[in-house]
């Protein structure tokens, strides 16, 4: 994959292998409300492995829905998290631990706004503001440990996946 | 990589954690004065419920209570349960009629003076006169 020549059986492993890590993750942080390494997960799996995380994380969602029942929030994991790949992919030439803290703290923050637009088609704006505004302490908690989650622990997994990648690709 | 090149990166790092911090502020500023206030005091209100059979029990009593969990929290002869989410309580169980929603679709629907509730029973401010019901709803 990436030099045109379609999905390899190291990508489907590879790609398996970030289901089970970014799944593990989501749910052994699940009894922290709004503290979680997914988002590090996928900035990192679409730095290293570019658009095979596009694969991951719709079959991610849909355990997800599986494991936890089909809510509203999983019609917003279904567009949150690919967006958080896509925007990943956009700034994937940025080096900087403050600039990649400094992202995933934003995609905390904003995270709630995010989640609101169904609310916005569903109920109207006044609806999704109510539901954004009541959230926001919330959003700030994401934010903030998403941010130093990633200041502590982006280096240390950059280095592991970047061995990684050497001895596997 | 150049030194050049880590600098740029280092810039654009600092940028993004400034602008960060500012949205903080801005968010947290959104949340001071957007967020619903309720008054103080003694408040009358009412609780309406109305079960899976369509059977209406009414609570009316005074309350100083600020949200509509705690005015609840007060009601003699309503009990409720539910699990804690990140947005506050859902509620699932009230005076022991459970609605299960990923069964057939059945909730608590939350209206204030007939009005639906735009926020989670932890952050509805409750006002003088105000009548809340609870009311069993199947979605299909």
């Amino acid at each position: 994959m990436g030099n045109g020549s379609g999905i390899s059986v190291k990508d489907i492993a590879l790609i398996g292998i970030m289901i089970a890590t970014i799944e593990v993750v989501k749910d052994a942080l699940a009894f922290l409300p709004n503290v979680e390494l997914v988002t590090l997960l996928i900035v990192l799996y679409t730095l290293f492995f570019g658009k095979r995380i596009l694969f991951a994380i719709p079959v991610f969602v849909l355990l997800q829905g599986l494991l936890h029942g089909f809510g509203l929030w999983w019609i917003m994991y279904l567009y949150v998290w690919p967006l958080l790949a896509v925007l990943t992919f956009l700034f994937r030439k940025q080096t900087s631990l403050l600039f990649w803290s400094a992202f995933c703290g934003l995609f905390g923050l904003f995270f709630g706004a995010l989640c609101s637009l169904p609310y916005l088609i569903l109920s109207g704006p006044a609806a999704a503001l109510a539901w954004w505004v009541a959230g926001i302490p919330f959003d700030l908690i994401h934010c903030i440990s998403n941010a130093v989650l990633c200041f502590v622990l982006f280096k240390p997994l950059h280095l592991a996946l970047n061995k990684l990648k050497n001895a596997w690709f | 990589m150049s030194q050049s090149t880590d600098r740029k990166s280092g810039k654009k790092g600092l940028i993004a954690v400034i602008i960060l911090v500012a949205l903080i502020a801005i968010f947290a500023l959104i949340y001071v004065f957007l967020s619903p206030s309720a008054s103080e005091g003694s408040k009358s209100l009412t609780i309406e419920v109305i079960d899976n059979e369509g059977e209406t029990t009414s609570f009316s009593f005074k309350t100083a209570a600020e949200y509509l969990r705690q005015a609840r929290d007060e009601t003699v002869g309503l009990t409720y349960e539910g699990t804690e989410s990140d947005y506050g309580m859902y509620v699932e169980t009230v005076n022991g009629v459970t609605a299960d929603y990923n069964t057939d679709g059945a909730y608590w629907a939350f209206y204030v003076d007939g009005e639906y509730c735009n926020y989670g029973i932890d952050s509805q401010p409750v006002n003088d006169g105000e009548v809340y019901t609870i009311e069993y709803t199947v979605y299909y």
